[in-house]
């Protein structure tokens, strides 16, 4: 412990000086390596760094297993790491690390399958896992909801792009139906211009006339709309609103009142019912009214 | 030792060879949630340990974990320090007189960590994958040599499940050892046969945990003894803080030198008085 203590401080006085690089990312790490006066920072902790090839050598006869040890054993693999990968490009480096895992367990397969050994594990083995169920399922509502989050967003997009597109549809329709609309005004003003300066002339001119209603034919026929009566101004859409209560409403009231409605909610004096005594008691008319008593008496008696 | 040879002791070409690897996990005290989680996954990760409860750090390290190690017939340790809850150290050491090293950890994701979505069986042998640079320098060679026998799971073992479901990588990079461990995933219809085919639809997903570790020293002793190897590069993290608190003390010296610099410069060299100055005065 007494030589690990003054190496230390050897150690501390030399990197003293030096650049620290830090990258605070919180994906990855603190690197501890200097960056720009590499070439001081190797040479000065060099003289000092403790090298012991011999030692090392040493120890490493010392703990490793003999040499006709099974590869079963060992299990390990290979993987030849071809160009130098920078520690701080992320997806480089990750990807770096996959290609080995994946040439790894190749290389793996490939001792493993004439030795018999069942390699993967079939669907229906079930064994305690490494992670618990419950932490399976949470990972996978996390997937879904991204996914999920995904999908809107996309369909929120075609959403907003489909409407614009059909806003400029709109915007086309309502212009041309403008210029239609003006260019008929145009045309039967044109007519009476021209009906005005033939003075009028009764007799049927054909070709204006036809063309005329030619034109406004087709122009009517054009849209033919099942559901809509010919003569509806609304086009149909005043249907539509609030249609079911209204119903339910009109047809309690006919089945009450008898079609037409009470008669409570009608007009009482109007043009029909000034001259009309139907309801009125013939006869009785001249009797004074305030004695009523005396009447019902003598009624009563005869 | 981490193997025992047949009774006779032939030069024949097979020994009885069984690997009685066992490795002996702990942590110290005031050792922060992340890298509590992260030993724990370590501890998930290998049947063959066992993992015991925390050690006090004041007391000179090496002797009680040596004795700790003696006590539970272990024949190697993973000893997760962490100092000033910020930094974990992890030490490697082979039982009773192997090397021993020591690391500085950073880049901890545990298994925890929903984006690592992968899983596998709780034992089964991984597959280990070093990168060739391993095989170019000594000492990571005997690195090599040292994490092959504690992260490889034993043959016979008896929580050792029978499939190879995962693969561990471990990769030298800007010198330091990554490490990561996926799942081998092959779509579910092709588990029983897989041949050419399936093999080529194999997928890795990765299950977790990460880390990185920077080799600090190497020693010949297990949890001291001399020196082998030190890392010519390491800086430790008080230092970097240290330089980092420097840096940012020198901010307020070097505002006020800027003020009085402006100050004399501006005495030095007077303005022309200004002809509009007093135009809008009201």
């Amino acid at each position: 412990m007494v030589a690990f203590k003054e190496t230390e401080l050897l150690l501390d006085g030399e990197t003293m000086m030096d650049d620290d690089v830090e990258d605070i990312d919180d994906e990855e790490l603190v690197s501890e390596s200097e960056s720009e006066p590499e070439e001081v920072a190797l040479a000065e902790p060099a003289k000092n760094a403790v090298y012991n090839k011999e030692g090392l050598l040493e120890k490493l006869d010392d703990i490793s297993w003999p040499e006709n040890v099974e590869w079963i054993h060992k299990l390990t693999v290979d993987h030849d790491q071809e160009n130098e990968i920078d520690a701080n490009d992320d997806l480089a480096r990750e990807l770096a690390f996959y290609t080995q895992a994946l040439d790894g367990t190749h290389q793996a397969f490939e001792k493993l399958q004439p030795m018999g050994i069942p390699f993967l594990r079939p669907p229906d083995y079930y064994a305690e896992m490494v992670k618990s169920d419950t932490h399976m399922l949470k990972i996978k509502g996390k997937l879904l909801t991204k996914k999920k989050k995904m999908e809107e967003a996309e369909e929120r997009k075609k959403a907003r792009e489909a409407k614009k597109i059909a806003k400029e549809v709109q915007a086309l329709k309502t212009k041309e139906r403008a210029k239609r609309k003006k260019e008929e005004i145009e045309s039967v003003k044109k007519w009476r211009k021209q009906r005005q300066q033939s003075g009028f002339a009764r007799g049927k001119d054909d070709e204006v006339d036809s063309s005329f209603d030619a034109e406004m034919d087709f122009e009517r026929t054009k849209k033919r709309r099942p559901g809509v009566a010919p003569g509806d101004r609304s086009g149909g859409l005043a249907r539509k609103r609030g249609n079911e209560k209204g119903r339910k409403k009109r047809e309690f009231r006919d089945t009450k009142f008898g079609h037409g409605g009470r008669k409570g909610m009608r007009k009482q004096n109007t043009v029909e019912t000034t001259n009309d005594f139907r309801g009125f008691n013939v006869g009785g008319m001249s009797k004074n009214k305030m004695r009523k008593g005396r009447v019902m008496q003598k009624e009563a008696r005869a | 030792m981490g193997w025992k040879e047949g009774e006779v002791e032939k030069k024949s070409d097979s020994p009885i060879f069984r690997n009685k690897e066992k490795v002996l996990v702990t942590c110290s005290r005031r050792i922060t949630y992340r890298y509590r989680h992260l030993m724990l996954n370590v501890v998930s990760l290998l049947p063959h340990c066992k993992k015991d409860s925390k050690v006090e750090s004041k007391e000179s390290k090496g002797a009680t974990l040596n004795e700790l190690v003696e006590l539970r017939n272990c024949s190697s340790c993973l000893f997760f320090e962490c100092r000033k809850q910020k930094d974990l150290y992890l030490w490697m050491a082979k039982s009773p007189s192997g090397p021993s090293v020591k690391f500085l950890v950073n880049a901890v994701h545990t298994m925890e960590e929903l984006k690592l979505t992968g899983n596998h069986l709780k034992g089964s042998r991984p597959i280990l994958t070093f990168s060739t640079n391993f095989d170019k320098e000594p000492h990571w060679k005997l690195l090599k040599e040292i994490i092959m026998q504690i992260f490889g799971t034993p043959k016979n073992h008896r929580k050792a499940k029978p499939f190879h479901d995962h693969a561990f990588v471990f990769s030298i990079v800007d010198n330091h050892i990554w490490f990561r461990n996926y799942q081998i995933s092959v779509p579910h219809n092709e588990t029983d046969k897989v041949d050419r085919r399936g093999l080529d639809k194999m997928t890795l997903v990765e299950v977790g945990p990460r880390f990185c570790l920077n080799p600090i020293k190497i020693f010949g002793g297990s949890f001291g003894g001399p020196t082998l190897y030190e890392n010519p590069f390491y800086v430790s993290p008080n230092q970097i803080r240290a330089l980092e608190k420097r840096k940012k003390a020198g901010k307020y010296a070097k505002k006020v030198k800027a003020k009085t610099r402006r100050k004399r410069h501006e005495m030095s060299n007077p303005l022309e008085p200004d002809e509009f100055a007093d135009m809008w005065r009201e």
